[in-house]
């Protein structure tokens, strides 16, 4: 064998940044992506419906954004997709059959884990931004030249892409040893999180969504229909909603890292 | 010569059926062929060797290193996997160089050797189509391409010749050839026997799990003393070379070809009856236009072994 | 006397005889392999809780004299009226674990196919296209009738007999109709539904998360286009309330929306349309690949 073409093996975080390159502009590709992008725009399309059809106050259009759009995208979007990607980053392999191709090249197993990790989240990321920068600016547009706007979007940008990176990771741990992640992922989406955010006292903090909504914006209460999304909110302090967050999505990885690289994963024959 | 793989008591169950039993073999450079029926244990086997999956009992080593969970050893390995699975949405190329980049190359290198490799395996003019438009043929040329892309010591092909034309299969054969000359170790599985004759003599026969033979096929062949060697000797005058040799003790049985001009002998004493021949040839002035021997092959050998 | 037969080809002298139900075997596979899926048989079990609830009131009901020290005002409480059976059919999470089950039994059925490319497989077969429609959609209208029609006509039947006597039958005769119709129009609505999904994409994942995200979207969208331009009409958007609307009027109940309940079966209508439209482009036994 020439030796010259011997090279050493690729490190951790080489292995995480080759794997997120790779699977970032496959992740862009897919028609999946283009179906998850449309459907994030809906909340823009309500954004410019409103402001075309239904005569308001500019406190109205901002009262619409702040707890009906807000509400599709923490208690909806930020759920669904990373229910989708996350449990993607290892059964899409093994139904794909296109494992091998990742496992026989000298890169460390957590690091392609990371790496389609780190992929998928900025792909959601890019997408939920998108979609809440339209929606924000086109019901808050009687305000563009308020710097506070631009700070306010930053942290309903910050909140939502911390999110997607707890979920993804929740979700990513679950299809790392369950062949029916979706169920359990919807159950606990769907079920768990919006049932047990109404419970009082320290119970709500058994949830992910207690943490987002404890970060998001205290807007002056409407007393409308629709201030569910901080209804019977008992928030957490920022700073803990943060570390949390961080700490529940690195825990989550790092489980999920060691079970991809211990496990041995069979294809169905 | 030092193994270059090495299997010690191999075994591996998948729930209650064993898919490899007890398997020990040490396979040294140069092409191997790894032979079988389907379901015999092949992929398994493959599949061990290159960390996809993880021994119940035993052990695999590459260079003396144990496999699983061993990622930096696959910088010398290239595996070109049975199954005919691809990432569907990426063009030819756009695989390639990704593959090729896994392996720490920078994106210059990378796309050199993608080209290289697209060139080797011809479908340099298709390299920009998506995979997903690409024919059979071409998915197995392009799945070779990136096992070889990265110049790897050691080549693991399971079932490569799949999906191939005759054409393609012979440039495959040659290619794979060309790599033993280069000093490389290349193992190469199917179940096609003339697949494998044509590229090696070195073959380990397996089925049910279980080694049947490992090494030269002539040289099994010799080791098979249940089944006596069959001897064609095609002449012109058949019968009388068979009177001349019905009085051998070491003959077991004569009959003639359906041509009518072929004597096939069968005996246990391949060298003492070639002896006899010779001296019976020139005593009686035979003429002698081919002798051959019809189980000296890996499809007799195999059915020796498997079916017997 | 003794014959010597020849051992060559002979022609077959035998009747080709076509299958009644060439979709029977689509139908039959497609249900097996549901069952197959543990995830399914639990969700499966699990559809049977709200028919046992139900069959609990009215038990209830009929025993009333042995629950009143746990009812107030209990005359008027459990009282089993064909709003009941509405109340149950439409009843959200019932609906709901309706949907979950599709997702597990339904969102392969033509995803798989697409996948795996056994179209040509099926119709290089003596079977027409809306054979193999059909077989697929057997399956979804075999769960769903399960889970509905099933319980349903063994509620009025446990009513019946716990009543002791055809008092309520022959109040509410057109009961047992009302019951098998919606049943259907849940099943057909659903399984057009289904299949529209699953025929969109090979990927059987994206389409359970597809299957669920519709409907619930669909739900959510309703909800906040209602409150946003205040119009009963967003409800339209909504597949879980137009299958409420077409519940209401099929149980001679009052609407729980101020929408005329036509537009809820033109929209219900529409979809199955649709999805028909669809499924007949999709399914064809030579894939064109550009």
């Amino acid at each position: 064998m020439d030796e010259k073409n011997h090279r050493p093996a690729v490190s951790f975080w080489a292995s995480a940044r080759e794997v997120f390159g790779f699977f970032f502009f496959l992740g862009r590709r897919t028609g999946k992506t283009r179906v998850f992008f449309l459907l994030g725009m809906i909340p823009a399309a309500m954004g410019v419906l409103v402001r075309i059809l239904v005569a308001g106050r500019a406190e109205d259009y901002a009262a619409v954004f702040n707890e009906i759009l807000m509400l599709v995208y923490v208690t909806f979007y930020i759920v669904i997709l990373p229910l989708f990607y996350g449990t993607s980053i290892v059964a899409e392999e093994l139904e794909g059959r296109t494992l091998p191709y990742l496992t026989s090249r000298p890169l460390s197993k957590p690091g392609i884990f990371l790496g389609k990790y780190a992929a998928y989240t900025s792909l959601m990321f890019l997408m939920v931004t998108a979609s809440l920068a339209l929606s924000y600016f086109i019901m808050n547009g009687h305000r563009l030249g308020d710097p506070e706007l631009y700070l306010t979007f930053l942290r309903y940008v910050g909140v939502l892409g911390l999110g997607l990176l707890a979920y993804t990771a929740l979700f990513a741990f679950l299809g790392t040893f369950l062949r029916r992640a979706i169920l359990i992922g919807l159950m606990f989406g769907f079920g768990w999180e919006n049932v047990i955010q109404y419970f009082p006292g320290s119970t709500q903090r058994f949830s992910l969504v207690h943490y987002l909504k404890s970060l998001l914006p205290r807007q002056a209460a409407s007393g409308g229909k629709f201030a569910l999304l901080l209804f019977r909110l008992e928030p957490s302090p920022p700073a803990a909603a943060v570390v949390s967050l961080a700490l529940i999505a690195a825990v989550f990885v790092a489980l999920a890292c060691w079970i991809f690289r211990t496990k041995e994963y069979l294809f169905e024959e | 010569m030092t193994a270059v793989i090495a299997a010690k008591s191999l075994s591996k169950w998948y729930g209650n059926v064993l898919g490899l039993n007890d398997v020990s073999l040490e396979i040294e450079a140069g092409i191997t062929g790894l032979l079988g029926p389907n379901g015999a244990g092949k992929s398994t086997f493959m599949k061990l060797i290159t960390g996809q999956m993880r021994p119940n009992i035993g052990e695999v080593t590459i260079g003396g290193r144990s496999v699983w969970n061993n990622f930096p050893l696959f910088s010398s390995i290239g595996f070109c996997p049975e199954q005919d699975a691809f990432y569907e949405d990426v063009t030819g190329w756009e695989f390639l160089t990704g593959m090729i980049r896994f392996h720490g190359f920078p994106p210059e290198e990378a796309a050199e050797r993608a080209s290289r490799a697209l060139a080797t395996v011809e479908l340099l003019g298709d390299k920009d189509r998506r995979i997903r438009s690409y024919s059979r043929g071409m998915r197995q040329r392009i799945k070779f391409a990136q096992a070889i892309a990265h110049d790897p010591g050691i080549i693991i092909l399971d079932e490569p010749f799949n999906g191939l034309d005759p054409l393609g299969k012979r440039k495959l054969i040659r290619l794979v050839k060309d790599f033993r000359s280069q000093g490389r170790t290349i193992l190469v599985s199917s179940h096609v026997l003339p697949e494998i004759e044509a590229v090696t003599s070195k073959i380990i026969m397996i089925h049910h799990g279980k080694i049947l033979a490992e090494g030269d096929i002539h040289k099994i062949r010799d080791l098979i003393e249940t089944y006596p060697h069959m001897i064609s000797v095609r002449s012109n005058a058949p019968r009388a070379l068979a009177a001349a040799f019905v009085g051998d003790a070491s003959i077991l049985k004569m009959s003639f070809g359906p041509d009518g001009r072929s004597l096939v002998v069968e005996t246990h004493a391949r060298d003492a009856f070639f002896g006899r021949l010779q001296s019976v040839v020139v005593e009686g002035g035979f003429e002698v236009e081919e002798i051959t021997s019809p189980d000296d092959n890996l499809q007799a050998v195999f059915d020796y072994l498997v079916g017997g | 006397m003794a014959t010597i037969r020849e051992k060559g080809y002979y022609h077959w002298d035998g009747r080709l005889e076509e299958r009644r139900f060439p979709w029977w075997p689509i139908t039959r596979t497609g249900i097996q392999l549901a069952f197959k899926k543990k995830g399914f048989r639990f969700l499966f079990a699990g559809q049977f809780l709200p028919p046992v609830i139900f069959m609990a009131v009215i038990y209830a009901s009929e025993n009333l004299e042995n629950f009143k020290f746990m009812v107030r005002g209990s005359d008027r409480i459990i009282s089993i009226t064909p709003g009941s059976f509405k109340f149950f059919f439409t009843f959200g999470p019932v609906v709901f674990l309706c949907v979950m089950m599709l997702v597990f039994a339904g969102a392969g059925l033509i995803a798989d196919d697409l996948k795996h490319n056994s179209l040509q497989v099926y119709f290089s077969r003596p079977l027409r296209k809306r054979d193999y429609l059909l077989g697929k959609m057997a399956v979804v209208l075999f769960f769903v009738l399960i889970v509905t029609l099933v319980p349903g006509l063994l509620l009025v039947l446990s009513k019946l007999v716990l009543s002791g006597s055809l008092r309520f039958f022959l109040e509410y005769p057109w009961l047992v109709l009302s019951i098998l119709g919606y049943s259907v129009v849940l099943a057909v609505v659903f399984a057009f539904y289904t299949l529209l999904l699953s025929a969109l994409n090979k990927n059987s994942r994206f389409v359970m998360i597809m299957i669920f995200l519709t409907y619930i979207f669909s739900d959510i969208l309703s909800a906040l286009l209602r409150e946003t331009f205040r119009t009963p009409y967003m409800i339209l958007v909504s597949i879980r309330a137009n299958l409420e609307q077409v519940g209401a009027f099929l149980f001679a109940q009052k609407s729980a929306y101020p929408v005329p309940v036509g537009w809820s079966f033109v929209v219900l209508a529409a979809l199955c349309a649709l999805s028909a439209v669809v499924l007949n482009t999709k399914i064809r036994s030579v894939e064109v690949v550009k």
